[in-house]
């Protein structure tokens, strides 16, 4: 029985408090699932639709964007949730792929096992990797992970990816180079890129659920300081790591997605830069709302490639991206995603105006 | 219940708690002192984030500093801190619940718990607001009601009410004396405000230069001549 | 040992310049809080202006002149103009901000001057010491000495600045307690000027030396700034003495590694493996609360 003193007098009984705040809760939860289905419908929808108005070389290049799209809302969830800056997103990104196409090579498997085993050895390492360097200063965090992108960029140029070779390496000589076998599901280019779609979809509704449950909201607690999240009782190292997981996953789906994608991966395009560039990106797109993510992979893939249909000089486009990403963390910290949102709600509200001053 | 062994904790050299004995039985105690009497750091050693050099703490017969700052949150130690620590991007619910999270708790009487704890410090009605929407007031209640859930046992509450209005003032001072009853945890409150102590705290420790000056029923502790000299000044 | 002997020489002279790297971003880092990912980029640009130069004959010591003079004025626009902008947040964002330079500067280098890798050819590269040492028989060009011989000049006259002038003192205030320094009456825009001067200038000598050393292409100059910062870890972001060691045996032992039965492939990994093993070696780097 609680005695609700502001009230004076009145003894009430504890139901009645539930009862009473379910409607605002309801209203709440119903809002936040509707925000959802949207996400999911979106990018399903985009799947479905982007075939349909491009050519053979654009449906490639979308289905790159896509792919690493997924591994940007890696470098988003920690950056946006916990302000943990990773700088080797790329490299994990290959460490994935590679444990995809060696599992695909090797073992035959599925192709969407293919992918879950390429997201599980990226979570594994990211953990690991994770794991020295949170206890330290942030900008430490950036500096290791960036030293590791450079650590991935050497070993990878000298091991390259498996192309349907035995042992370990799984590499190939001369003309037996194999391509990765595509899904039962999506053998043709176009299929396959909503099949990417779907995994997008996927990967972001994965981290709103992280979002919106305990895991959410510790991050939040971990990001408003670690006395308050200690005070919270949040193991901050627990939930750290579990974020670095969550971004190795993403980036290990993306990395099996992109060799999917390819057919094979280039052991020489995975310099330490292209980290650099995804997070720089990611955040140009912006970090929490989920839109960024697809953005960023539409300026990492898309934008170069439509440049150069225009004739325009690719390294005008990355002197834009620097302008971007500086402009980003000074004036705008919600990047171009929570830019885009914010003019909607503005358009929504002054529509819902007008609507009720109308006669 | 709170007992305190020879307490001494030293920041290089300089003793911040020196010696301390004490024994706090009553529901609501106060903790008052000039600044830099040890105030502060007493609640910190009590929520883990300070290792003393030297003594015992026991809470309701437990020994309290064997024990890591996230197992005192679980056994139910509670603070709160001088800033308030609302976490703007959750609503009130959430940032609630939050604590739930990693305290013990029945299962499916987390949805009640919260309910009961905010229509304690009468947030009820603006549970779906972001923290970010609400006043300072509002943040401070918020805060009381995360260390009402998960079965507390003590609530360390550091300056709960600097910066309110006479009315929210006595707003909560009725929400923490009320305290014991609802949950059945002790109260331990640092404030200046010697009004709000009077007003909620049957019993005062009193620090000064990290050692105890007094401790005893708030009304005898205040009228204590040592203590005005030291705190209140010579009337 | 003799056939190390050349790697041995050739690795001081990397060493050095990462050296002169690591002090370069050390000493902006200790006095205005920010980690300049920008210093491979603004050494690059510096390194191209030379190019074009040479390539319409200017004299050498006007090119390297105005190769340093690009690198400080990009240097000190940041600095100046950008760097306030993002002074009041958290020490991280703060270098991140570099990072969107370093992506401007290289995209401008590129566009301007092609990716396509050149050489950086001065006219002291043709001529060389040649000495006979007890392993045998070294040859150390001209570029490389005055290299070396630049690295230790400046490297001493940064210790000098530091310990010795009203300069160095509020640098190193500033380095010790930012807010604090302002509150004493520190200009601290003076100071910081004089730390991004110096950084830029650091940047072109280093641009230069390395387009030399390795190949004038702008990503490869521009992401060489990775094992300065492996240099600067084991000087923890804060001793310059170590920091200086760190570059020259992370330069040597990455030169010597070609020797290395199995490792060879991997010695560019060499400064990414040092740092790493000094990171996690390093203690006392808590999280603040």
């Amino acid at each position: 029985m609680s005695a609700n003193w502001i009230a004076g007098a009145a003894v009430r009984v504890d139901a009645d408090d539930l009862a009473q705040v379910q409607p605002a809760l309801a209203g709440v939860s119903r809002q936040a699932w509707r925000s959802f289905a949207l996400m999911v419908g979106t990018v399903l929808l985009i799947g479905l639709v982007l075939p349909w108005f491009s050519n053979a070389y654009w449906i490639k290049t979308l289905t790159s964007a896509l792919a690493l799209s997924v591994a940007a809302a890696g470098v988003a969830v920690l950056y946006g949730q916990l302000g943990l800056v990773s700088l080797c997103q790329y490299a994990l990104l290959g460490a994935g792929g590679w444990a995809a196409l060696r599992v695909s090579h090797g073992l035959a498997w599925p192709f969407e096992l293919c992918v879950l085993v390429g997201g599980v050895t990226s979570c594994a390492i990211g953990m690991l990797a994770g794991l020295p360097a949170l206890r330290m200063k942030g900008l430490y965090l950036a500096l290791v992970t960036m030293m590791m992108a450079g650590g991935f960029q050497v070993v990878i140029n000298v091991f390259g990816f498996p192309d349907g070779g035995a042992g370990w390496l799984g590499k190939v000589q001369g003309s037996e180079r194999l391509l990765m076998v595509r899904p039962a599901v999506a053998p043709s280019d176009a299929a396959y890129l909503r099949y990417v779609a779907v995994w997008l979809a996927a990967v972001l509704a994965l981290i709103e659920l992280h979002r919106r449950t305990r895991a959410g909201r510790s991050w939040a607690l971990i990001r408003r300081g670690d006395a308050a999240a200690i005070a919270a009782g949040v193991n901050i190292l627990r939930y750290q790591t579990w974020a670095f997981g969550l971004a190795g996953f993403c980036a290990g789906v993306g990395g099996a997605l992109l060799a999917g994608a390819v057919g094979q991966l280039d052991g020489r395009a995975f310099a330490a830069s292209e980290s650099v560039m995804m997070f720089a990106l990611t955040v140009v797109g912006g970090v929490t709302h989920w839109a960024g993510a697809l953005i960023a992979g539409l300026l990492l893939r898309a934008v170069p490639a439509l440049l150069t249909d225009f004739g325009v000089n690719g390294y005008l486009a990355m002197i834009f991206f620097g302008a971007a990403l500086l402009h980003a963390l000074i004036t705008a910290p919600s990047g171009v995603a929570g830019q885009l949102v914010g003019a909607l709600a503005a358009l929504r509200a002054r529509l819902n105006r007008a609507r009720h001053s109308a006669p | 219940m709170i007992r305190i062994h020879a307490l001494t904790v030293a920041f290089g050299g300089v003793k911040a708690i020196d010696g301390l004995d004490a024994e706090l039985s009553d529901p609501v105690c106060g903790l008052i002192g000039p600044n830099g009497a040890g105030k502060t750091t007493l609640v910190n050693v009590l929520s883990g984030l300070v290792r003393p050099a030297s003594g015992r703490v026991e809470v309701e017969g437990t020994p309290l500093l064997p024990m890591k700052p996230l197992a005192r949150v679980r056994f139910g130690v509670r603070r709160s801190f001088q800033t308030e620590q609302v976490v703007e991007d959750l609503s009130v619910w959430d940032n609630v619940q939050a604590v739930l999270d990693h305290v013990p708790h029945t299962r499916g009487a987390a949805g009640q718990q919260i309910a009961r704890a905010l229509a304690h410090v009468g947030l009820l009605n603006v549970a779906t607001l972001l923290g970010r929407e609400l006043n300072l007031f509002q943040r401070r209640m918020v805060e009381i009601a995360k260390s009402l859930v998960g079965t507390p046992k003590l609530l360390l509450l550091d300056e709960p009410g600097a910066g309110l209005t006479e009315q929210e003032a006595g707003t909560l001072r009725r929400a923490i004396r009320a305290v014991p009853e609802f949950c059945g945890a002790q109260v331990l409150l640092i404030d200046h405000d010697v009004d709000l102590i009077a007003a909620t705290c049957s019993q005062t420790l009193v620090l000064d230069f990290g050692r105890r000056l007094a401790l005893g029923p708030t009304r005898e502790v205040l009228d204590d001549p040592a203590v005005r000299a030291a705190y209140l000044g010579t009337a | 040992m003799d056939e190390l002997l050349p790697f041995l020489i050739s690795g001081l002279g990397v060493g050095a310049v990462y050296a002169m790297s690591g002090v370069g971003l050390v000493v902006l880092y200790r006095s205005s809080g920010v980690l300049n990912f920008a210093f491979g980029a603004l050494g690059a640009i510096g390194a191209y202006v030379a190019w074009s130069l040479l390539e319409h004959d200017w004299p050498q010591a006007l090119a390297w002149a105005a190769a340093v003079l690009t690198s400080v004025l990009l240097s000190l626009a940041y600095g100046r103009w950008l760097a306030p902008k993002l002074a009041p947040r958290d020490p991280t964002i703060r270098s991140i901000g570099t990072l969107g330079f370093a992506l401007v500067v290289l995209g401008f280098t590129e566009w301007t001057w092609g990716e396509q890798p050149r050489r950086l050819v001065l006219p002291t590269d043709s001529l060389a010491f040649e000495f006979a040492l007890a392993g045998g028989d070294v040859r150390l060009t001209y570029t490389r000495a005055l290299g070396l011989l630049l690295a230790l000049l400046m490297m001493a006259a940064v210790a000098l600045l530091l310990s010795r002038t009203r300069v160095g003192l509020k640098m190193r205030a500033l380095a010790n307690d930012r807010d604090l320094s302002a509150l004493l009456g520190i200009r601290v825009l003076q100071v910081d000027t004089v730390a991004w001067l110096l950084s830029g200038a650091f940047a072109g000598v280093c641009g230069l030396l390395l387009a030399n050393i390795v190949r004038l292409q702008a990503t490869l100059l521009t992401f060489l700034v990775i094992p300065a910062f492996a240099a600067a870890i084991v000087g923890r972001l804060r001793s310059l003495p170590a920091t200086v060691a760190g570059g020259i045996v992370i330069g040597v032992l990455e030169a010597m590694a070609i020797k290395m039965p199995g490792f060879a492939p991997f010695r560019t990994a060499t400064p990414f493996l040092i740092a790493l093993a000094m990171i996690l070696m390093a203690r006392g780097n808590e999280r603040p609360a």
